[in-house]
């Protein structure tokens, strides 16, 4: 079975290899679009690094939304295993996306054993827009909703704030005493919220609510990833170069800028003239559009529309061992492969492809 | 390979007494003089001081709460970003990659990152092996969690409480143990406020005290060869040198280690209740041969704060500067707080300057009293060369008194002290006896069979500009640096102990995870092969 393709023609993947370099080597303001491992993440900012490339991750959008929330504000945090060991009163927050819901009814099915130790109790805290918690997994979790008639969820945070203040307010909440009374019995209520379902201004007045329950109390927040891998591929990057995904180089300084390396925003505007595509999720394909050459570095057994070079990798933990961020423990966990293949790593391809390069490069994978 | 310095005034103080004579490298390793080999590389250094590279036995420099400050703070690393040179990832921010490379410029080739939170061992483990040049280690952390606490509630037996240990240590890829305001994260989690040494947590009942000593007995039982590395309670208070004296006074002929005592350096005297007591602290380590300790040096500028001891981080909120913080609430040992914080010239830093001062200039042993300012607590270790000089200079210092608040100064001993550490004194303090209180046999001096781990910088009076560009850095017989520029990359190894696992306790914990967590002890464990770098780990023995 081919694994490499230039344009629509099976190649050997040296010839693919060789071409891509060209590609590189080449490229003026090559960009990179990244969903794979944290090794897969660290080759591909290793070589990014060298080329002097922008890099992003392809929920790029998502991903900034809830890196704003840190590098904007800060805000307090605690683990899934803490929220299962000691929380009794959990509150969502807009929506967690569906990968979480397993998670959510693990708690659903336990009992805090530190702590106060009280049966657990659930609130949803929504806005007009939030979709509601219909699924089969959270049904049975019975999350009394709080929220105000045609209220966002930004503007359902802002009251809920100001009424566990005791400030007066215009609108008025749902089940707010209810609400009120649950958190005086908690010791360690923790509210649950993804990046996906809330804007940074809601995120950060959520922040400030839990600042304010813990000047006599304690409480915290659980961050759920709007998605794992581009998670991983955050913290990867903020080792790689100390900043976060968005990352450019000037004169080979790394840059931070989240509007001006937007990968997606840089080929719309022609900004870039090489689009690499580095991509193990299943069924995933690069944007069409734009001028811009691309190297699609893709799960796949069929060469990647549009594309220069095409070459197929595996998944962490499907084709072969890697490292991959997991929500459910809140840190890096090693990935078993399930069905080792003969697809190789994205961090093999990039190693080739680096050592292809023309001239010495310090190469850091 | 064989490589031959020749002609550096060398300063070994394990093997000698400073002389002049040549330096030999055989294949990585020194040797002693060759009879009749010429060299197949030969650097003359004469002009040159030649010592061991250095170690940093405590400079936070990787991990899941040193990367989450990254995240707090992008524009503080583009505030640190040098001018481009011509190696590319010399030019990362506060990245790995430039930590390693401005460690190895200062003639540094072993650090040790002292808070590793047991179940983000593999994030902090990536965060080593992607540090260039130099080698790693890292100090897992006790004493908060659920397991240690149940087990000294329930008078468990200390060969348990040893078994456990080793279990962390060795699963971890630990070199040591460090208990961080033990207890207090535990009790945080219950809305405590304020924990002493002899407060309990609630649930557990259980001192901070009753901790420390049984980590610290454990630890010594194991033969793990660093003492249990202490972050004691009430830092950074005013009245914190009683607790820091407590907990000196509590090692009862057992070694112990006590991180940052600059942070515990403080009285309550003068009309701001906040004073110097360094010289009493410093009486009570040259009195106590078990203690050694490392400074925490403050300098001025901007920083951020790092560290696992949750309620100290909270309670330090209102101070920080920009006002963003990260506070994290972890599983058992993990979590903390990241509090940016700017040290100013005014009465407060100026004792807190002083303090670290004092400290180091009145400990009187070399061997008991290490080089760190916490990094990047009390600054970033790029501050190093200038504390150097406040060291070896009372000139500088003295130069550097004038621009702080004197009435503070006032509350020090810090100007009645002459006294300045000659090379001899700082090759000890750096590494000679870092080395020792690691147990690194194979460095920290420049005898034969040790590694070719070797700093040269080049004698001036600029003592700042001489340790912070390295004449020539090797490591591992590698030439690394020359002329303050790194020359060539090569990955290091993170350094670790293997206590062989007990195989009863290792069944118990699996099943401890799963009750609890819900989750196999899998999720927790990885193999070696998830770092994906050559043989990344070197072990360390236990002490028999």
């Amino acid at each position: 079975m081919s694994v490499a393709w230039i344009g629509s023609q099976p190649v050997s993947l040296t010839d693919a290899i060789q071409n891509a370099v060209k590609l590189l080597a080449s490229s003026r303001c090559p960009v990179f679009s990244l969903d794979t491992d944290v090794h897969g993440t660290r080759s591909a900012i290793a070589l990014a690094t060298i080329l002097g490339g922008a890099y992003d991750h392809t929920m790029g959008r998502l991903l900034a939304n809830e890196i704003a929330l840190i590098t904007d504000h800060g805000g307090m945090f605690t683990t899934p295993g803490e929220v299962r060991r000691r929380s009794s009163l959990i509150v969502l927050v807009g929506e967690v996306p569906v990968f979480h819901h397993e998670l959510l009814q693990t708690w659903a099915n336990s009992k805090p054993d530190l702590g106060d130790k009280h049966s657990r109790h659930w609130f949803h805290v929504a806005g007009a827009e939030t979709n509601s918690l219909d699924s089969k997994l959270l049904r049975p979790m019975k999350a009394v909703p709080v929220g105000g008639e045609n209220l966002s969820l930004n503007a359902t945070l802002a009251v809920l704030r100001a009424q566990l203040q005791n400030r007066q307010t215009v609108s008025t909440l749902s089940n707010i005493d209810r609400f009120k009374s649950a958190l005086t019995a908690a010791q360690f209520p923790v509210f649950v919220f993804s990046g996906g379902s809330v804007e940074t201004a809601g995120l950060v007045m959520l922040q400030d609510l839990i600042a304010d329950l813990n000047k006599k109390g304690r409480a915290s927040s659980l961050f759920l990833p709007a998605d794992d891998d581009a998670w991983g591929s955050a913290l990867t990057s903020l080792w790689m170069t100390g900043f976060p995904p968005r990352t450019g180089f000037i004169n080979s300084l790394p840059s931070y800028d989240p509007v001006r390396w937007d990968v997606q925003r840089m080929l719309r505007e022609k900004e870039a003239d090489l689009h690499v595509w580095v991509s193990t999720r299943e069924g995933e394909t690069s944007p069409k559009g734009g001028k811009a050459r691309l190297i699609s570095l893709s799960r796949t057994d069929a060469p990647t529309a549009g594309a220069m070079i095409t070459i197929a990798v595996g998944k962490a933990g499907i084709d072969h061992d890697g490292v991959a961020y997991s929500s459910r423990i809140g840190t890096f966990g090693f990935v078993q492969a399930m069905a080792p293949s003969h697809l190789p790593s994205v961090s093999n391809i990039i190693r080739q492809l680096a050592d292809a390069l023309p001239g010495k490069k310090e190469f850091a994978c | 390979m064989l490589i031959r310095l020749s002609g550096g005034e060398v300063i070994d103080p394990v093997n000698g007494k400073t002389s002049q004579r040549d330096v030999w490298i055989r294949d990585g390793v020194l040797i002693d003089i060759p009879e009749g080999e010429t060299a197949d590389q030969t650097h003359n250094v004469s002009g040159c001081i030649v010592m061991a590279g250095a170690i940093d036995i405590h400079s936070h420099i990787g991990g899941g709460n040193v990367n989450t400050a990254r995240l707090l703070l992008p524009e503080y690393h583009a505030a640190h970003q040098p001018r481009p040179t011509n190696t590319p990832l010399s030019n990362a921010g506060w990245s790995t990659f430039r930590t390693g490379c401005l460690y190895a410029q200062m003639g540094f080739t072993t650090v040790v990152e002292p808070a590793m939170a047991p179940y983000t061992a593999l994030h902090t483990h990536l965060e080593l092996a992607d540090i260039p040049i130099i080698d790693k280690a890292t100090l897992a952390i006790l004493g908060n969690d659920d397991f240690t606490l149940s087990l000294l509630r329930d008078g468990k037996s200390s060969a348990m409480i040893d078994d456990y240990v080793a279990w962390v240590v060795g699963s971890t890829r630990a070199l040591g143990v460090k208990v961080i305001n033990a207890g207090a994260a535990a009790a945080f989690k219950e809305n405590v406020r304020s924990f002493s040494l002899d407060d309990v947590v609630p649930e557990y009942g259980v001192s901070s005290r009753k901790i420390v000593k049984s980590m610290q007995a454990s630890v010594t039982r194991l033969g793990i060869p660093h003492p249990l590395h202490v972050h004691a309670n009430n830092l950074g208070i005013a009245g914190s040198a009683n607790t820091a004296a407590a907990t000196i006074a509590a090692t009862e002929g057992v070694p112990l280690h006590l991180a940052h005592l600059q942070f515990y350096g403080y009285g309550t005297e003068g009309k701001r209740k906040f004073s110097s007591e360094a010289a009493r602290l410093a009486e009570a380590v040259n009195s106590n041969p078990d203690v050694t300790i490392d400074i925490g040096q403050v300098m001025f500028g901007q920083t951020v704060t790092i560290s696992s001891d949750v309620m100290r981080q909270f309670a330090a909120l209102g101070n920080a500067s920009p006002k963003k913080t990260v506070i994290f609430d972890g599983d058992g040992n993990g979590g903390g707080g990241i509090v940016p914080y700017r040290y100013k010239q005014d009465y407060y830093g100026s004792i807190q300057w002083a303090v670290g001062l004092e400290l180091f200039l009145l400990v009187t042993d070399p061997w008991r009293v290490f080089f760190t300012t916490d990094h990047p607590n009390g600054a970033p270790f790029t501050a190093y060369p200038e504390l150097f000089e406040l060291l070896m200079s009372s000139a500088a210092r003295d130069a550097k008194c004038t621009e702080l608040n004197a009435s503070a100064l006032e509350l020090t001993t810090l100007a009645s002290i002459r006294r300045e550490y000659n090379l001899e004194e700082i090759a000890i303090m750096t590494r000679a006896a870092p080395a020792k209180l690691l147990g690194l046999k194979d460095r920290g001096h420049l005898g034969a069979g040790a590694i070719a781990d070797v700093a040269v910088y080049r004698k001036g009076k600029d003592i700042a500009k001489m340790f912070r560009e390295a004449a020539l850095v090797f490591k591992n017989g590698d030439l690394v640096v020359k002329n303050g520029k790194v020359m060539h990359y090569r990955w290091g190894k993170t350094l670790r102990l293997n206590p062989p696992p007990d195989k009863a306790m290792a069944k118990r914990m699996n099943a401890y995870h799963e009750e609890r967590y819900g989750l196999s002890l899998d999720w927790f464990t990885f193999p070696d092969s998830a770092i994906q770098r050559d043989e990344p780990f070197a072990e360390v023995s236990c002490n028999s």
